[in-house]
């Protein structure tokens, strides 16, 4: 990075300098509006909800470009795989890390690997859906709002938050942590979501009574942006409140470091924004829904070393937030899923990489999964008519145990249908 | 990340749904037109123009029956702002001339980049983005830069997979140069320039072994969109576009690493600007049947039944209103100007000539319809405050706002309009008001006028009740430039 300045390390200079922009007049400025709401008391509040009556949380990890599901879960015993891929098989197989006698996750996830010897892993193979498609943001899309027709446009977790958890738009119930835009799983316009880019930097520089005075601003906006508008600042300045609190409780007790270096440097912070993830959760901010990406996977070139990259960055991040949560006492509360597009393509390109596939693994992470491997083994023999593995599990059986048993949410409300149960949970909840 | 050019909107308005949030009801209200009542402030004394209605929602009042509004309006939308000599000077030519100016006065070039020399382009993104934010600033012709942003988001590259950071800036010469060109050379320049060629790994990918990634974002997010092609097409196309590679280096640099470890590394030169070569023994040597015909087709005959299809014009037509007119087109206006495009052989110039002198452009409905891009937002800020001196902190403050030149969140390029809006968008916005002021040392223009002139002397009431409580310059400076008002065009 360079030296240039930012505008958050020129927050505390300026907070002198701004005082010129609000000086004397700042009163006055901000004179006959409330005082920014008790955005930690709301938080809470919104916690205790209509018919959910748990305390359960949800993290997704999304892995944006079409993470590789066969270097994920690695098949040790299937010849075609190294007919399929003559350059990647040979190493990805040899330094796997064994789960049962077929397959073993790929060498980089050991943290992941500590877990699942410790029971808390469990891994859905063969996740998708029927007809899939290969474009990134169609399939992203159906991913997001859980509907392969395209027919509905808010997004599955944004739906769960509208319905199950808060109708009146509490900030901080669902949040997306090192994004600057609110991802397409968490929209919905009945529900209000935060987004987070950086813990350490987020607020007004100027202070209080800036704050004061863009709160007043923002007030009955007109226009076909007014609301959203309104709604992001109402949302911030309790957001803004909730970390003031937060922050002074909060002391991380793990190694969120980046522990690898990317080949290409990440635009994700992901380390960083499952610390943000961990300090909402453990300080009782009210938070059940989470969401944070890690981009990169799209490996059509030289697959090898920045998948295996992006396996450790993974690891690294998860492990930290799993060993943070439970050092705290929350780790009973918490599910990690992990989500991506699409698999790819078994047969290798001639870039030493591969294109946009299909069916993929999914995995589970925390103190709530019934380790195991959930689901069944995809064929690299039977391959549909464009070469791709064949789905075994619709993506939305997972959601709808994800809803329905961890968060205690009406799964059918929310995905309008019902799908084939996979038990990967201790101890399901009761549906209210 | 989310589908990027919507489907337009149908003639008639969306049902209403059930069980509306306060939010909801404003939407829609304002969506479907009922909702009214707004206030303007005019000459800095507030009316209340209240028409009927009963819905919650108000929406602004548009004043795009004066010549002056549709003026501002149409800088706006087209440069990055002005200063009040700047659109006074428009003010005269008016809205015509203006558009006359804006389409036929050739690109001013930035100046060269010194560091474009550099061994494998390993210099600083910053130094590149710098550069970039530097020249918008100060260029004299605006509409350059915002149709160069526009082309960079659509035929995007970015420079952490590119890895070589002169290809970026070539890229970007490139489309300034061809902004206002063909889209059939603009195809065949993307498709072997540089910076693509990595970026979406074609000189990577030989016919014997043909790697899609190229192939598919060319048709799905280039020309055609998705649904318009079948997952064939994609593989045929992988072949048939096969063979490219990135152009010979002028001369090779051995450059020192790792001084500690004596690492060393070879790295190309190049003194001029070069497009990609075709290598015949990495191309596929059979036929293939793409988009319906058989034969052997090479990069210009895949360009051309591309661009014989019926989907590629409107596909165009729709990503360019939703840049520069509105979210909500009607399909009938889509059509219309895809036509024309089409008609007109693809010529970019004669499309952007049929959306500024479009009715829908200046439409009351379009009023505000649009939201500013960061770096839209920005500049136009530092142009409103006649600052010079801002290029670092634009170049510093784009990513927290969701925009870092040559750095798009994905192939897609950026989002735009309400995908720009989120909690933590909204503060760094605010943020960069606060900064700009207090780095404005030198004294500011007056703002007597800035409600009328950059916000059309339309104003929130709570706009308008701010500033009049606004005890000094700096304040109502701060009020205009971070009021919802600014964030629009």
């Amino acid at each position: 990075m360079s030296k240039e300045i930012g505008i958050n390390q020129l927050k505390r200079r300026d907070f002198l300098q701004a005082g010129l922009v609000f000086g004397a007049g700042a009163a006055g400025l901000a004179a006959g509006y409330a005082a920014v709401p008790d955005a930690f008391a709301r938080a809470v509040y919104a916690a205790k909800q209509n018919g959910v009556a748990n305390d359960n949380v949800l993290v997704m990890i999304q892995l944006a470009g079409g993470n590789d599901g066969l270097r994920t879960l690695v098949p040790l015993t299937d010849p075609t795989l190294h007919d399929l891929r003559p350059k990647l098989a040979g190493p990805m197989v040899s330094q796997a890390l064994p789960l049962t006698t077929d397959f073993g996750l790929n060498h980089n996830l050991g943290g992941i690997k500590s877990l699942w010897d410790k029971g808390k892993v469990a891994i859905v193979q063969g996740v998708g859906y029927p007809n899939p498609t290969f474009s990134h943001f169609e399939s992203i899309r159906i991913w997001e709002t859980g509907d392969p027709t395209r027919r509905q446009v808010d997004g599955w977790l944004g739906r769960t938050l509208a319905k199950a958890y808060d109708s009146n738009g509490h900030p901080l119930t669902g949040c997306a942590c090192g994004a600057t835009d609110v991802p397409g799983a968490l929209r919905d316009l009945q529900a209000t979501m935060t987004v987070i880019q950086n813990q350490k930097t987020f607020g007004f520089s100027g202070g209080s009574e800036v704050e004061a005075a863009v709160g007043a601003l923002y007030k009955g906006t007109p226009g076909i942006y007014g609301a959203l508008f309104d709604t992001a600042i109402a949302t911030a300045n309790d957001t803004i409140a909730t970390l003031r609190t937060s922050s002074a409780s909060y002391q991380p007790m793990a190694d969120y470091s980046d522990k690898v270096q990317l080949v290409y440097s990440s635009k994700n912070q992901l380390a960083a924004a499952l610390q943000l993830a961990a300090e909402l959760i453990v300080t009782g901010t009210g938070v059940k829904l989470l969401h944070v990406t890690l981009g990169g996977f799209d490996t059509h070139y030289t697959e090898l070393n920045r998948h295996d990259d992006l396996m450790g960055y993974l690891d690294s991040a998860v492990s930290a937030f799993y060993q943070d949560l439970a050092a705290h006492g929350k780790a009973d509360k918490v599910l990690i899923a992990t989500w991506s597009e699409f698999g790819r393509r078994p047969k290798e390109n001639a870039s030493g990489g591969t294109d946009h596939g299909a069916a993929a693994p999914l995995l589970l992470i925390g103190d709530p999964v019934k380790s195991g491997l959930y689901g069944a083994e995809p064929s690299l023999t039977s391959l549909d008519a464009t070469g791709n593995l064949k789905f075994a599990v619709d993506f939305r059986s997972v959601y709808q145990e994800i809803l329905g048993s961890h968060l205690g949410a009406d799964a059918n409300e929310i995905l309008g249908a019902s799908f084939d149960r996979i038990p990967f949970l201790n101890a399901p909840v009761a549906v209210a | 990340m989310a589908l990027r050019v919507p489907e337009p909107a149908t003639e008639t308005a969306p049902p209403v749904r059930k069980g509306f949030t306060r939010r909801q009801a404003l939407a829609a209200a304002v969506a479907t037109g009922v909702g009214v009542g707004a206030v303007r402030l005019l000459g800095g004394t507030i009316q209340n123009i209240t028409r009927s209605g009963s819905a919650s929602g108000t929406d602004w009042v548009s004043p795009l029956s004066r010549e002056s509004a549709r003026v501002a309006q149409l800088l706006r939308r087209t440069t990055f702002g002005y200063t009040q000599a700047q659109l006074d000077s428009a003010l005269s030519d008016g809205f015509s001339k203006t558009v006359d100016r804006l389409l036929e006065t050739k690109p001013q070039e930035p100046p060269v980049l010194a560091a474009a020399g550099t061994p494998g382009g390993r210099f600083s993104p910053q130094q590149l983005q710098q550069w970039w934010v530097d020249h918008i600033l100060t260029t004299s012709t605006p509409f350059a830069e915002r149709m160069t942003l526009f082309w960079h988001g659509h035929f995007t590259s970015d420079y952490r997979k590119t890895g070589d950071n002169t290809f970026m800036y070539w890229q970007n010469l490139t489309w300034r140069r061809m902004a206002l060109t063909n889209l059939g050379p603009m195809l065949l320049q993307v498709t072997t320039d540089p910076a693509m060629l990595r970026y979406l790994d074609l000189a990577t990918s030989t016919g014997q072994s043909p790697n899609e990634n190229y192939s598919r974002e060319l048709m799905e997010l280039f020309t055609m969109g998705a649904g318009n092609y079948t997952e064939d097409d994609v593989r045929q196309s992988a072949k048939a576009l096969a063979g490219w590679q990135q152009p010979p280096p002028d001369s090779i640099a051995t450059v020192t690493v790792d001084k500690a470890k004596m690492v060393t590394q070879k790295l190309p030169v190049y003194s001029t600007q070069k497009p990609g070569v075709f290598n015949p023994k990495r191309a596929y040597k059979g036929t293939v049947t793409f988009l319906g015909k058989s034969g052997s087709l090479d990069t210009q005959g895949v360009i051309d039944r591309i661009l014989a299809q019926p989907a590629t014009a409107p596909f165009i037509a729709s990503k360019v209103v939703e840049h520069f007119v509105t979210t909500r087109p009607v399909k009938s206006y889509i059509t219309r100007l895809g036509d024309a495009f089409r008609q007109s052989k693809y010529d970019v110039k004669t499309l952007m000539r049929a959306v500024l002198t479009s009715p829908e452009f200046t439409a009351d409905g379009s009023y505000r319809a649009l939201l500013k891009s960061p770096t839209e937002f920005m500049v136009n800020g530092a142009r409103a405050l006649g600052a010079t001196n801002l290029g670092k902190l634009i170049v510093a403050a784009g990513s927290g706002m969701g925009q870092s030149l040559f750095d798009p969140p994905d192939v897609g390029g950026w989002p735009n309009n309400a995908a720009w809006i989120s909690s933590n968008t909204v503060v760094e916005r605010v943020n960069f008001v606060t900064v700009a002021l207090a780095q404005s040392k030198a004294s500011l223009p007056s703002s007597r006028d800035a409600a009328q002139q950059h916000l059309d002397g339309v104003l929130s009431p709570q706009t308008a009740k701010l500033l009049t409580q606004a005890p000094d310059e700096r304040s109502r400076w701060f009020v205009t430039l971070a009021s919802p008002e600014f964030q629009l065009k």
